[in-house]
């Protein structure tokens, strides 16, 4: 499908097919973008059944997206046009639906009896259908991560607000770097946080911090190991320098407290984290990040 | 050293800006905005600016503001800031301030002081800026928390010795900039470092030629644009920031940028003289 001729129909036919595979198997956990030399080998691994065709039809015929296991990959050649036909759609449903939501909000409170209306629950699918597409496409499109918030905010409903950090979990499985599929999970759990508020006074002060300092130690132990293999990774030794100073802060706050175990810990383990340090920087001379690490300590 | 390729860095921004369907363009649709800021001051530096249709882009921008004063990147899309700021900027550079209902943009009513204050509470031990507080120190973060600070008048609060040294850490053996410890260098990052370092005054910490030779060795000379490291696809972004550090290390026959408000000193003059 050259770029310069792009058959908007055939496009809309391709997005609807995304859709329905999105709409089957709503438990997909990972996406890729496979050239389509690479379908061949995907459909003698995997039996013919999962690739669709053009038309539809299961075969040898062009393919352009296969979906397995909670898998979907979609073909690089049909990127463009499928980018193209999803943007539209999502833009034509939202404007439609924002029409309708102010013409409701133009009204009169009794006669808001529209709001839970069929075209209004129409328009909340299409503009949910295609803002997912959308943004499986072009993960950082602001509008449709807007779009989903005011379509769930206005709703309130426990599963839509789980099915948003299913599509971010989606998208960060290919692009974990993408700033606005983590906003949009930090709001999805505020949101839910919000309505779960009960949950956190359950929970007392004393126990909290406690619970701090026993995961800080555990996490510094953890990945101990990982951090002396990768020794140019900045942002591990950022993140146990973090631990570390977070330790002896919450070790001063429990000085006052008969429960002193924690803070024998907590020493040694600082003290082991420091002897580490210097058996790295000799072994590894020149590296910034142990340097970093020392003086943190 | 190879040369600036000026002419062929303009026809690829030209060609970029009128590419509205290849899937580069339909991927940043949402932020044209700031695709637009990027390769309209790398037009400027470069002094060719009249090489784009004024009126076309100016007319584009407007239908992109919205009511509440904010501007999205894109015509039919949500507001934003990063978008807004993009807008004033590139209205700036074609001296088209006054078409903007300036009370209207800046709505937004900003305490200096609590901006301040969190931009303070983001400095780490290394004095370096994390994006939140405890947050990693970034070249990026810097720039942006440096020239915050130095927009306020409150560079005080900056650690000089410190930050610059960490900054002038950033040069490698081959005389590009990283934009933190055991990273690969980035063009991207002779923008972000370098004013940074000529904002607290201690530029003088790295090899300038060797900065500069690494830049152009960024170019496609054949294609026009900048790549964020040598034989890597160039792009509007990295373009810019390649030509604009460029600008900052004093590269003959550019136009001179201001490394806090990233606009053409001579638009930035004319901003506040006119007062």
């Amino acid at each position: 499908m050259s770029q310069s001729s792009w058959d908007g129909n055939k496009a809309m036919d391709l997005l609807n097919q995304l859709e329905a595979i999105l709409e089957s198997d709503p438990l997909i956990d990972e996406v890729g973008f496979i050239h389509p030399s690479q379908f061949v080998i995907l459909s003698k691994e995997g039996g013919e059944s999962s690739i669709l065709s053009e038309d539809g039809v299961p075969g040898p015929t062009k393919t352009n997206f296969w979906n397995r296991d909670h898998k979907l990959g979609i073909s690089t050649e049909v990127l463009l046009p499928l980018c193209k036909a999803a943007k539209s759609a999502f833009m034509d449903a939202m404007k439609q639906y924002k029409t309708l939501n102010s013409l409701i909000n133009n009204k009169h409170e009794e006669e808001n009896i529209v709001r839970g209306s069929s075209p209004c629950q129409s328009f909340e699918s299409e503009v949910t259908k295609h803002s997912r597409a959308l943004l499986l496409l072009s993960c950082d499109f602001g509008t449709a991560w807007n779009a989903r918030k005011l379509v769930v905010s206005k709703k309130q409903h426990l599963a839509m607000f789980m099915d948003e950090l299913l599509l971010s979990t989606l998208v960060l499985s290919y692009s974990p770097k993408s700033e606005q599929a983590w906003s949009h999970r930090r709001w999805v759990i505020k949101m839910i946080a919000g309505k779960c508020s009960t949950l956190q006074e359950i929970i007392s002060k004393e126990s909290e911090l406690v619970e701090k300092i026993a995961e800080m130690l555990h996490e510094l132990k953890r990945s101990r190991d990982w951090a002396g293999l990768h020794v140019a990774d900045n942002s591990c030794f950022h993140y146990r320098r973090r631990l570390m100073l977070g330790i002896s802060e919450n070790s001063c706050c429990k000085q006052e407290c008969q429960n002193s175990s924690y803070d024998v810990e907590s020493y040694q383990v600082l003290k082991e984290e420091l002897d580490w340090n210097e058996v790295l920087i000799k072994r590894y001379i020149g590296r910034e990040n142990f340097i970093a690490l020392a003086c943190a300590g | 050293m190879g040369e600036l390729a000026v002419d062929k860095h303009v026809k690829y921004i030209v060609s970029v800006e009128k590419r509205k369907d290849s899937f580069e363009s339909v991927v940043m649709d949402h932020l044209r905005m700031n695709g637009a800021y990027w390769g309209l001051t790398t037009l400027d530096i470069l002094g060719k600016l009249h090489a784009v249709d004024a009126d076309e882009v100016i007319s584009w921008i407007m239908k992109c503001q919205h009511e509440s004063g904010g501007f999205a990147g894109n015509i039919g899309h949500d507001p934003h800031m990063l978008y807004t700021l993009s807008a004033v900027q590139v209205l700036a550079l074609f001296n088209k301030l006054d078409v903007l209902d300036i009370d209207k943009v800046a709505s937004y009513k900003i305490n200096v002081e609590k901006a301040v204050n969190y931009i303070v509470s983001c400095k780490n031990l290394d004095g370096g800026f994390g994006c939140t507080p405890g947050g990693e120190s970034h070249a990026g973060q810097i720039f942006c928390c440096v020239g915050a600070l130095a927009i306020t008048g409150s560079l005080h609060h900056v650690d000089k010795d410190l930050l610059g040294w960490w900054l002038c850490e950033r040069q490698v053996k081959s005389g590009g900039l990283n934009g933190r410890p055991e990273k690969l260098p980035d063009v991207c990052y002779s923008w972000w470092v370098l004013s940074s370092l000529i904002m607290i005054d201690r530029v003088h910490w790295i090899d300038k030629d060797k900065l500069v030779k690494f830049i152009l060795d960024c170019q496609d000379v054949e294609n026009g644009g900048i790549s964020d490291r040598p034989d890597d696809a160039v792009d509007v972004f990295h373009t810019y920031f390649g030509v604009a550090g460029l600008s900052l290390l004093e590269y003959p026959g550019l136009k001179a940028i201001d490394p806090a408000y990233a606009l053409p000193v001579d638009v930035i003059n004319r901003i506040f003289f006119s007062k």
